[in-house]
């Protein structure tokens, strides 16, 4: 469980097994250790059961996976010392693993809090082996509570201690073969910040199935990886058959790539929408950005329509709110953000600011700012060079502060920006969108510094809801809320595109990382037609 | 075989050529707000990005394309014309000049050549102190205050009595350690890194960008100019120069240093050209200076996204080559009067005149 | 796909507006006591110095003692340690090691072949009537238009013409092989030769007319001076005279040129690595210090400048030795 960043987990992936992970089908997640998906009990208001049973799963060794293993990964998660900060907080939420003493395949899991994203949430991680690790069964000693719970200042327990040893000096980070994972795959290669490759195991316990679900196919004998920083490098490869995929392809580098041809006849291109959406954001805490008018003014600068097809060269698609619009949950009775400049005046004077000498001005303010955003995205700087003219051809004069990435997410953590352009991540499973607009959330990924009590509310009745039908009258009403509002303007939701040789079957493109499935990969005889 | 006669300045069109262009790029630059471009700078065209050039019979073509966030190329040539009048150039201007005074200096003087007063010493030191604040700043800086007074003092008056023992002391500067290590700390750090790092911090000013530039460019003029004084500096005008007790100032600005400085006349532009490219480079690494500024080496570095633009190597890459082959040739022409003509017949003269003054000696 | 990557903590503790993770929602507290233990966990909670200075008046000195960031990387140094990356937390020694053997063959051979292009073609140009046409003109001008384009731009070209199935299809986009299993003996020497022919030819284009054109101002200058003269009146013919006594002078001031490109030994060319897609040293520099990997940044800087020392020594030796009379002690 090395320091991971989101391509290292594709990888992890196919070589340690979690409890659930995504279906690209379907875009869901599915069982793969697990027999199934777990159930949920709530108990009491504040905690929930989840109950998961193990599919008939072995070690390489023959050794077959159990309940153990999993409340030993999740103990070893919060061992100190080891680098897997971030995941401890994130399933910080799992409290305890209670095991079946008549079935060793069973086991539930007590969680705190109530939150239907818990069902998935809680099967995404890697799971260890036990033995190579803790031969000796030393953590079974602990709960799991006790781990979490051992203070900071307290030495761990020499048990503890000496496990984490164990661990940072087999360092399986960086030697994976040193501690073999359940999955189809074992590396095979790795040259660092280069290339990586994967065989698959001979003997692998999935294909004992009858019949292997997506999730647990694994069809290609070797899989390469390779890190190729420069675009149009990136393509040259793709072109010369270097490579036979290429995911997350820029915008220019596709449309090029669809009009040669000879690519278009040896390549097959996909493409469609991510949950991906670029927005622009106010900082609610500044004077002049307080009112919700002032926000709904300088909304209608930019000229999301434009930019789309400027920048996604016809791809992506435009939104009313956090949604993409092929959502179930979308509110498809608002209307579209458009660009209209007059409009702006007019919200602008209904706001009470009066155009003097050629600036905007409000009692003592004045209305000039500045725009900040990742210095490293033409994205970005084209939505940023857009509202700049935009703005100033009203007479709003406005800077632009393109920033390293780290420095502005310090930046926007600390409120330091007047107005931000940036990119939302979503996912298809759940939407809460506590982390990025509730009240408390503010110093943390709520950047804006928007809440009212009224949409903080509403935000956590989004969140607990688990009815289909109430959720979408909740989600709508939150569309609704979040133009009115206008803490942040949605401009486009980003597509994701793909590029793969012709023959290449099972490619299950997705909007979901790593955008395809690699491990059901097929070579087809006949090439496959367009998408 | 010296073609560097006074005869082919005169006729040389090449000479003329390369200064109606540096001309003509200090007109555009200035003269950029005024001109009628089609377009304004910095402002996207989002219904033509990167379109090659075209001169369609709509009102307003983009003669010379658009870059892949859909500014005019044409416009953010003009506006670059300017940049490189206000940044870029002042920038080769200041290091070169930096440059070749510190490291002319390092090399001529040495580490023992050039000596202080004494009481320079006490008084850097007083300085330092009330600088950073140190515990007992007033006192502290005080005492050393008064003691480089005194020093100051007593030297004076007992060189005025007599030698003694400690009136004679001087506090020898190491100049050509100093220039060296400071050269050899910021060279050290590869120039990209160094930049990486600056860009980490908050925007930069344009007088802050400047002197970062200087900072990271003057290194290496010093290390040039030093190497090349220390060759000068045993020549023998230069000895004969110092036989003849000319003051040393004078030995090392008007004998030593133009001599010194004889290898700038080809690294200056070159050095130019590097400045423009660690620009280019920065932007194609995606840091650097703010889109709105137009820069050449900024309109290079749009290139990563769109690697088949020929437009965006065209235009900003010959503007910038014969900025260089104009500022190379008026270099040599001018380099070649100097060393030719006037350079060298001063020199002689000068020499001659020491010779005579050692033999009257 | 980001050159630079996001940094340390976002990379580590994900990024706080990240909806892209099914989860329960994190608050301020969370966060920060997961900050807290990373920063436990990579000894930055320390202080960075011995003493430290309060930032606003009234201002303060404040003495910390030895536990502090720079007294443990002090000591681990003497021990022959560089410590452990931030990002990665494998020892620096050894990602800089791994680093070098991409990089220290590539430059070593651009740095030889340029040198002595570089040497031959400024006889070649010095030699040429300064006004008169023919190859040398042509050559002239072209390194002049080459001084022009930045690396990347060359790089890019070169990458475009000769890696482009659309027109010259013979060399491969990449930088290294990616044969496996890995090939063995002579197929694996033909194939890396053939992967670096790309990165070499740009490097040594790139560097070439910095080496050029100053050499020839100098050869030029010499030539003109009496000792040449002499040396022709004693009937020497061009090139003898050129190259065996104006050229020793003439490389004189430029040994400083010269060395100066040793430190890219083992710093690298970001550039040509990115695009080539070498794991070279400057590609490992670059993303550290965009990614705050301060142990990485140390070294490579303390490496760098290990090299810049070694070429400056380098330098004083060769003048010393060219030129007798500049010894210190005459």
């Amino acid at each position: 469980m090395a320091q991971v960043n989101s391509r290292a987990v594709d990888v992890i992936n196919l070589m340690h097994y979690s409890l659930l992970q995504t279906d690209f089908a379907t875009g869901t997640m599915a069982p793969t250790l697990a027999a199934a998906l777990p159930s949920v009990q709530f108990v009491g208001d504040s905690l929930t059961h989840l109950d998961y049973h193990l599919r008939d799963a072995t070690w390489d060794n023959g050794r077959p996976v159990l309940a153990t293993d999993v409340a030993f990964t999740l103990k070893l998660m919060h061992c100190p010392e080891l680098p897997n900060e971030g995941e401890r907080t994130h399933f910080s939420f799992i409290r305890e693993l209670l095991l079946d003493p008549a079935d060793p395949r069973h086991f539930t899991l007590v969680c705190r809090g109530q939150a239907p994203e818990y069902r998935l949430d809680s099967g995404d991680f890697p799971i260890l082996p036990e033995n190579p690790l803790d031969p000796t069964h030393s953590l079974r000693q602990f709960s799991l509570a006790t781990l979490q719970d051992w203070p900071r200042s307290t030495a761990p327990a020499p048990a503890v201690a000496a496990l984490v040893q164990r661990y940072q000096q087999a360092d399986p980070g960086h030697h994976p073969e040193r501690l073999a994972g359940c999955g189809p795959y074992q590396l095979a290669a790795w040259e660092g910040n280069h290339s990586l490759t994967l065989q698959r195991k001979k003997k692998w316990w999935g294909d004992r199935l009858p019949t292997a679900p997506l999730v647990l196919q694994a069809r290609p004998k070797q899989l390469q990886f390779l890190i190729l920083p420069d675009d149009a490098a990136a393509t040259l490869a793709l072109r010369r058959h270097e490579l036979d995929l290429y995911p997350q392809v820029s915008a220019r580098d596709f449309q090029r790539l669809q009009a040669s041809a000879t690519a278009h006849r040896e390549l097959a291109f996909y493409s469609g929408p991510s949950y991906d959406i670029v927005i622009a954001g106010f900082n609610t805490r500044r004077p002049a950005f307080q009112d919700k008018l002032t926000r709904q003014a300088l909304s209608c600068l930019f000229d999301a329509k434009s930019l789309l097809a400027g920048t996604q060269l016809g791809q992506g698609s435009r939104t009313v709110g956090l949604l993409p619009p092929t959502s179930p949950f979308y509110n498809d009775s608002l209307p579209l953000p458009a660009y209209a400049p007059a409009r702006a005046v007019a919200l602008l004077r209904q706001a009470g600011w009066q155009q003097i000498g050629g600036t905007w001005k409000r009692a003592a303010q004045q209305l000039a700012f500045s725009v900040r955003y990742r210095a490293d995205e033409t994205t970005f700087e084209t939505v940023a060079l857009q509202f700049r003219a935009a703005a100033a051809a009203v007479g709003i004069p406005v800077a632009l502060r393109p920033t390293e990435a780290s420095t502005l997410t310090e930046a926007l953590r600390q409120g330091d920006f007047d107005v931000c352009v940036r990119k939302l991540k979503g996912n298809p499973f759940a939407f809460n969108f506590l982390p990025i607009l509730h009240s408390q959330s503010v110093g943390e990924g709520n950047f804006t510094g928007f809440g009212t009590p009224a949409s903080d509310r509403l935000l956590e009745a989004i969140a607990a809801v688990g009815q289909p039908g109430r959720k979408r009258l909740l989600l709508k009403q939150f569309q609704m809320m979040l133009q009115k509002e206008a803490p942040l303007a949605p401009l486009f939701v980003l597509p994701y595109r793909l590029a793969a040789d012709r023959h290449l079957v099972q490619v299950y493109p997705s909007g979901l990382r790593p955008g395809y499935s690699a491990a059901t990969l097929t070579w087809a005889a006949t090439p496959s037609p367009d998408h | 075989m010296n073609a560097r006669g006074p005869t082919r300045f005169a006729s040389g069109s090449a000479y003329w050529g390369a200064v109606a262009w540096l001309a003509l790029v200090v007109g555009v630059g200035v003269l950029g707000p005024w001109l009628p471009l089609p377009y304004p700078p910095a402002t996207p065209d989002l219904a033509h990005i990167a379109i090659p050039p075209g001169w369609g019979n709509s009102a307003a073509a983009h003669y010379f394309g658009t870059d892949p966030a859909g500014r005019d190329v044409l416009a953010e040539l003009v506006f670059g014309a300017r940049e490189l009048l206000t940044l870029s150039l002042p920038a080769t201007a200041l290091a070169t000049l930096l440059g070749a005074s510190a490291g002319g200096a390092a090399g001529f003087w040495g580490n023992r050549g050039l000596a202080l007063p004494l009481a320079i010493g006490p008084l850097a030191l007083a300085a330092g102190w009330w600088l950073l604040a140190l515990p007992y700043w007033l006192i502290s800086s005080i005492i050393l205050l008064i003691i480089s007074f005194l020093i100051f003092i007593y030297q004076w008056k007992f060189a005025r009595l007599g030698p003694r023992r400690f009136a004679g002391v001087t506090l020898p500067l190491p100049l050509d350690s100093l220039v060296l290590g400071v050269a050899t700390l910021l060279s050290a750090v590869p120039r990209l890194v160094l930049v990486v790092a600056l860009a980490a911090g908050p925007p930069l000013s344009t007088s802050q960008l400047l002197a970062v530039l200087v900072l990271v460019a003057w290194p290496d003029t010093a290390r040039l100019v030093r190497a090349q004084m220390l060759r000068v500096r045993v020549q023998p005008f230069v000895e004969a120069a110092w036989a003849s007790g000319l003051p040393e100032w004078r030995i090392w600005w008007r004998h030593a240093l133009p001599h010194a400085c004889q290898p700038l006349w080809a690294s200056a532009p070159l050095s130019l050209a590097g400045l423009i490219g660690l620009e280019s480079t920065l932007a194609f690494l995606g840091i650097g200076l703010l889109p709105t500024t137009a820069s050449w080496g900024h309109l290079l570095g749009t290139l990563r996204q769109e690697p088949t633009a020929w437009w965006l190597v065209v235009g900003p890459g010959s503007a910038l080559l014969f900025t260089l082959l104009a500022l190379q040739e008026v270099a040599r022409q001018l380099s070649g009067l100097h060393s030719s003509k006037e350079y060298f017949n001063k020199t002689a003269s000068d020499v001659t005149a020491a010779h005579l003054r050692t033999k009257i000696k | 796909m980001h050159l630079l990557p996001t940094p340390l903590e976002e990379l580590t503790l994900g990024e706080s507006s990240d909806l892209s993770h099914v989860g329960s929602p994190r608050r301020l507290a969370d966060r920060q006591a997961a900050q807290r233990a990373l920063y436990h966990r990579l000894g930055l909670e320390e202080p960075v110095f011995y003493v430290s200075r309060s930032a606003h008046a009234p201002i303060r000195w404040y003495w910390h003692g030895t536990h502090n960031q720079y007294h443990r990387w002090v000591q681990q140094l003497l021990r022959g340690n560089l410590g452990y990356s931030y990002r990665t937390g494998q020892p620096v020694l050894a990602l800089l090691q791994s680093a070098l053997l991409y990089t220290l063959p590539l430059m070593a051979i651009a740095i030889g072949l340029a040198t002595s292009l570089a040497i031959w073609l400024a006889l070649g140009f010095a030699l040429a009537p300064a006004e008169g046409g023919g190859w040398q003109a042509l050559g002239r001008t072209l390194l002049m238009s080459l001084q022009a384009v930045p690396l990347f731009a060359l790089a890019l070209a070169l990458l475009l013409l000769f890696a482009n199935p659309d027109l010259l299809n013979i060399l491969p986009a990449d930088g290294m092989g990616t044969a496996y299993p890995p090939l063995g003996g002579l197929a694996w020497l033909a194939a890396y030769g053939a992967h670096l022919v790309l990165p070499l030819l740009s490097l040594v284009l790139a560097v070439l007319p910095g080496l050029v054109l100053p050499l020839e101002n100098a050869l030029r200058h010499e030539l003109a001076t009496p000792y040449s003269s002499t040396a022709r009146a004693k009937g020497l013919t061009a090139w003898q005279v050129a190259y065996q006594h104006a050229l020793p002078n003439a490389l004189l001031p430029l040994f400083t040129t010269f060395t100066g490109l040793l430190p890219a030994l083992v710093a690298g060319a970001v550039v040509v690595e990115v695009l080539f897609a070498l794991p070279g040293t400057g590609r490992l520099l670059a993303e550290a210090a965009a990614a705050h990997d301060y142990p990485v940044v140390l070294a490579g800087v303390l490496l760098t400048a290990g090299a810049r020392l070694l070429a400056l020594l380098v330098a004083d030796v060769l003048y010393y030795r060219a030129d007798p009379r500049l010894r210190p002690s005459s």
